[in-house]
C-alpha cells in the first residue's frame, strides 16, 4: 500500500515536471537564446523585446514593473476579501456572549488568519501594488531594477497564501493553525497536551516565510531601483514623499524580514527536528518573544510608512497647495525607520522583564511619537487655507488623518509601562491597533486606489458610490473601534470567543460598526467591477485637474504620454513609435 | 564646519529629529542622574545601550539623508518633490517654511 | 520605457522563468520539511532548473550546463551535510543528494554530448 502510495506520488511530481518543461518548450525558443547584452538577436525568439504575450500567459510570464504592480494588487484586495469575510463571521459570532453560531476552537482559527491575512497577505501586498506601479514612474526609471526577482517576488506569495490557508481546506486530517498571528511558545511549538502539533501549523509558517522571502526580494529591488535608476532630474532634493517612505519600509524589511524567517525556521525545527531552541530549559519562553517583537514592531512601520507616503503624497494635490514642511516629512521618516528597531519590548511590559530594560523601552517608544506627530501636524497645514476639494480620495486621506489621531494618541498611553499593565491583552489594545491597520493603512489604500484608478484602469469610478464606500467605513470603522476602546477600559480581554454578559452591548455596537464596513465594501466592489468594466473613459492625462494648481507629476505625465502614443498609433498599450526597433 | 554643509534652513529641517534626539538624550542622563534601580549589573549596561544605539544611528542618519538633500540641492535645480519629468517644469523657488 | 526610448539596456517585458523559480521554492521545502522524498527531489529540480534558465536568459551563462552543476555540487555539500553528518538528517539528505545527482547528469551530459552551437 505504501509502495504504491509513493509510486503514484513519483509518476505525479514527475508528470508535473514533464507538463512544465513541455509548456517552457512551447512559449520559449530554447534554440534562439542569445545573450540579451549582444543586443538585436532578442526579436528571434518568441517574444519581440517590447512585446508581451497574449491571453493568461502575459500575466503568468510578465516581468513589467506595472503588470505586477496590478497582479500585487488584485492579490491584496482578494486577501482582503477574504481576511474581511473571515472577520464578519467573527464579528456576527460575539453578538452573544455565548458560543452560538462557531465553535470556540474555529473562533481561534479564524482569529489567526485573519491576523495574518491582514497583515502579510493584504497589507503588504497593497503596499508592493503601488510601489511596483508608481515608483519606476514616479522617479523616471524604466523598469524596477530587477524585473526577474521582482516577477519571483510576486509568485511566491500565491503558494505562500494556499499554505497559509491550507487548514481551511478539506485536507485529511489538516487543522488550521490556532496560535494566533504572534506564534507565542510554547503554544506553537506544539508542546504540551493542545491539538497544536498538527501539520496546519507547520504549513501556516512555511506559508509565512514564503511571504517572508517575496517581502525581502521586493525590498532589495526597491533600494536598487530608487537608489540607481532615478532619472536625472530626479535628485534627492525632489524624490517625491511616497519613494522615500518605500525607500526607507524597503531598508526596515531588509533587516527585519530575514529575521522573522530565521525565527520561523527555528520553531519549525523545534516542531519537527526535535531541536530546542524555544524549550522552557534552553531559550526559555521569552526568546520567541524577542525575536518575533524584534521583527513585529518594524512590521508595524513597515506597513504604516507607505501609506503615510501616500497620504502625503495625495493630501496636497486636492488642497491645492504643497505638502507643508515637505522636509520635516522626510526627516521624521527617516527617524521612525531607525527608532521602530529600539522598541520592540513595549510588547512585552507585562512579561515580568527586568524594569531597568523596560524603563529604556519606554523612552524610546515615547520618543518614536515625535515624527508620527510631526506628519499629523505637516498633513494638517496642508490643508490650513488650501483649496480643499473633497473627492474621494481626499475623503479618504482626510478620514486617515483623524483614525491615525485617534489610533495614534491611545497608543502613545500604551507606551507608558503603568498604564500598559492596565490595559495590556485588553480590547483598547485591539482597539487602538485596528484604528492604525485598518482606520488609516486600508484607508490610505483605498485613497491611493481611488486616486489611481483612472491610471490602473483607463476608466472612472462613480463618485456617489465612492463617497458611500467612505462615509460607511468613516462612521462603521469608529463605531466598532471606539467600541472595543471602551471594551478594554471595561477589562475585556483580547481574543476570547465567549464573553461576560455585562459586555454584551458594546460588542454588538462593535458588530453594528463591522456589518456597515461590510455593506460599504459591496458598494465599493460593485463600483470597482462595474466602473472597471464599463466606467467613462479618461480623456486627457489630468483627471483630477491638478495642472490648475500647478500640482501635476511624473506618474500622470507618464499616463498622458501613453495616451497620445496609444490615440496617435491606434495602438493598444505600450506602443514604441518606431516599430520596436530601438538599439 | 558644520555650517558649510548646514546652512541656517537646512538646520531648521533637522530640528524635526533632533527632538526625539533630546528625548532620547534627556533619558539617557535622567537614567544616569537619578537611577531608582540598584546599579552595576548586565541589565544596566543593556539599558544604556538600548538608549543608546538608537540615538546614535538616528544622528548617523540624520545627519547622512541631511548632507545628501542639501547637497543636491546646491549643485543641481529642485523641482517640486514628483514633479521633476513633468514637460517643461520649472525649478521651484527655495522658499523654506513659511 | 516608451518615452525614452534607448535609455536603458534591452531587457524583455516577459520571462517564463520567475513563476516556476517561486513554484520551486515551496515544493522544495515541503517536500523536505516532511520528509516526502520525491516531492523534495521535484521541487530542488524546479528550483534549480528555472534558476539555470535565468542565468542563461539573463546571459550570465552561454549554456545550461555549468550552472547546473554549479547547483549540483552546492547540492551535494547541503546534502552531504545532511547524510553523512551529526545531524543526521539521512532520508531528507539522500532526497538533497539525488536532486544533486540528476542535476550533476544532466550539467556533465549537456556538456559533453550536446553539440555547441555557433553564436549567432
Amino acid at each position: 500500500m505504501q509502495i504504491t502510495g509513493q509510486l503514484t506520488l513519483t509518476v505525479l511530481m514527475g508528470l508535473f515536471l514533464v507538463i512544465i518543461a513541455a509548456w517552457l518548450a512551447r512559449i520559449e525558443d530554447w534554440r534562439s537564446y542569445t545573450p540579451l547584452g549582444s543586443g538585436g538577436a532578442a526579436g528571434e525568439s518568441g517574444y519581440v523585446s517590447q512585446e508581451k504575450p497574449t491571453g493568461i500567459s502575459r500575466w503568468l510570464t510578465t516581468v513589467d514593473h506595472k503588470d505586477i504592480g496590478m497582479l500585487y494588487g488584485a492579490y491584496g484586495v482578494l486577501a482582503f476579501v477574504v481576511g474581511g469575510l473571515m472577520i464578519m463571521v467573527m464579528r456576527v459570532e460575539l453578538l452573544d456572549p455565548g458560543m452560538t453560531l462557531i465553535s470556540n476552537s474555529f473562533y481561534n482559527s479564524l482569529l489567526t488568519s485573519h491576523g495574518i491575512t491582514m497583515l502579510f497577505l493584504f497589507g503588504t501586498p497593497i503596499i508592493a501594488a503601488f510601489a511596483n506601479y508608481l515608483v519606476p514612474l514616479l522617479i523616471g526609471a524604466d523598469d524596477m531594477a530587477f524585473p526577474r526577482i521582482n516577477a519571483i517576488a510576486f509568485w511566491l506569495l500565491p503558494p505562500g497564501a494556499l499554505l497559509i490557508w491550507a487548514g481551511f481546506f478539506p485536507l485529511g486530517d489538516i487543522i488550521p493553525a490556532q496560535t494566533a498571528w504572534t506564534l507565542y511558545t510554547p503554544l506553537s511549538t506544539g508542546a504540551g497536551g493542545g491539538n497544536q502539533a498538527n501539520a496546519g501549523v507547520d504549513l501556516m509558517i512555511l506559508g509565512l516565510h514564503l511571504t517572508g522571502v517575496s517581502a525581502t526580494m521586493g525590498s532589495i529591488n526597491f533600494i536598487a531601483t530608487i537608489i540607481t535608476e532615478r532619472a536625472e532630474e530626479v535628485t534627492w532634493a525632489n524624490l517625491d514623499i511616497f519613494s522615500w517612505t518605500i525607500l526607507t519600509q524597503s531598508g526596515l524589511i531588509l533587516f527585519a524580514f530575514p529575521l522573522l524567517g530565521s525565527a520561523l525556521l527555528m520553531l519549525l525545527l523545534d516542531r519537527n527536528l526535535g531541536t530546542s531552541f524555544f524549550a522552557i530549559e534552553a531559550g526559555g519562553t521569552m526568546l520567541w518573544q524577542h525575536l518575533f517583537w524584534f521583527f513585529g514592531h518594524p512590521e508595524v512601520y513597515i506597513l504604516v510608512l507607505p501609506p503615510m507616503g501616500i497620504v502625503s503624497y495625495v493630501l496636497p494635490r486636492f488642497a491645492g497647495r504643497r505638502l507643508f514642511g515637505f522636509k520635516f516629512v522626510v526627516y521624521s521618516t527617516l527617524a521612525i525607520g531607525v527608532l521602530s528597531f529600539g522598541v520592540w519590548a513595549h510588547h512585552m511590559f507585562a512579561t515580568g522583564m527586568d524594569p531597568r530594560l523596560r524603563a529604556s523601552f519606554m523612552a524610546v517608544s515615547m520618543a518614536i511619537a515625535i515624527p508620527s506627530a510631526v506628519k499629523t501636524f505637516n498633513w494638517i497645514t496642508t490643508l490650513w487655507n488650501g483649496k480643499v476639494r473633497l473627492t474621494t480620495p481626499m475623503l479618504f486621506c482626510v478620514g486617515f488623518v483623524s483614525n491615525f489621531i485617534l489610533g495614534g494618541v491611545t497608543g502613545v498611553f500604551l507606551a507608558s509601562i503603568p498604564v500598559d499593565l492596565v490595559l495590556h491583552d485588553t480590547y483598547y489594545v485591539v482597539g487602538h491597533f485596528h484604528y492604525v491597520v485598518m482606520g488609516a493603512i486600508a484607508f490610505a489604500g483605498f485613497a491611493g486606489l481611488y486616486y489611481w484608478f483612472p491610471m490602473f484602469t483607463g476608466r472612472m469610478y462613480q463618485r456617489r458610490l465612492g463617497k458611500i464606500h467612505f462615509w460607511t467605513w468613516m462612521i462603521g470603522s469608529n463605531i466598532t473601534f471606539l467600541a472595543m476602546i471602551v471594551l478594554g477600559y471595561g477589562g475585556m480581554p483580547r481574543r476570547y470567543a465567549t464573553y461576560l454578559p455585562k459586555f454584551a452591548t458594546f460588542h454588538q455596537l462593535a458588530t453594528l460598526g463591522a456589518l456597515l464596513m461590510f455593506v460599504g465594501g459591496l458598494v465599493w466592489t460593485y463600483n470597482f467591477v462595474v466602473s472597471w468594466l464599463e466606467g467613462p473613459r479618461v480623456q486627457d492625462g489630468d483627471p483630477w485637474n491638478l495642472r490648475d494648481d500647478g500640482m501635476y507629476t511624473n506618474e500622470w505625465q507618464w499616463f498622458q504620454d501613453r495616451q497620445e502614443t496609444a490615440i496617435t498609433d491606434g495602438g493598444d498599450e505600450d506602443v514604441v513609435a518606431d516599430g520596436g526597433t530601438e538599439e | 564646519m558644520a555650517t558649510k554643509v548646514f546652512d541656517r534652513d537646512t538646520l531648521l529641517d533637522l530640528t524635526v529629529n533632533f527632538i526625539p534626539l533630546f528625548i532620547l538624550l534627556f533619558f539617557l542622563v535622567g537614567y544616569f542622574v537619578y537611577n531608582p534601580f540598584k546599579l552595576g549589573s548586565t541589565e544596566r549596561i543593556l539599558q544604556y545601550m538600548l538608549l543608546a544605539t538608537p540615538f546614535v544611528l538616528l544622528a548617523i542618519l540624520t545627519y547622512l539623508s541631511g548632507k545628501a538633500i542639501a547637497s543636491t540641492e546646491k549643485s543641481s535645480p529642485v523641482y517640486m518633490p514628483g514633479a521633476a519629468t513633468v514637460d517643461g517644469a520649472e525649478p521651484i523657488e527655495d522658499e523654506h517654511e513659511e | 520605457m516608451d518615452e525614452q526610448p534607448g535609455l536603458s539596456d534591452q531587457y524583455r517585458m516577459a520571462s517564463p522563468w520567475p513563476l516556476f523559480v517561486a513554484l520551486g521554492i515551496p515544493i522544495a521545502e515541503l517536500g523536505i520539511l516532511f520528509d516526502v522524498f520525491v516531492v523534495a527531489v521535484a521541487g530542488l529540480l524546479l528550483f534549480c532548473g528555472s534558476l539555470t534558465g535565468m542565468i542563461r536568459e539573463a546571459g550570465y551563462a552561454e549554456t545550461a550546463w555549468r550552472p547546473l552543476a554549479v547547483f549540483a555540487v552546492l547540492l551535494f555539500a547541503v546534502g552531504g551535510v545532511l547524510a553523512f553528518t551529526d545531524v543526521s538528517l539521512v532520508t531528507r539528505g539522500y532526497a538533497i543528494l539525488t536532486a544533486g545527482g540528476i542535476l550533476a547528469a544532466a550539467g556533465i551530459g549537456g556538456e559533453l554530448f550536446v553539440p555547441k552551437r555557433d553564436p549567432v
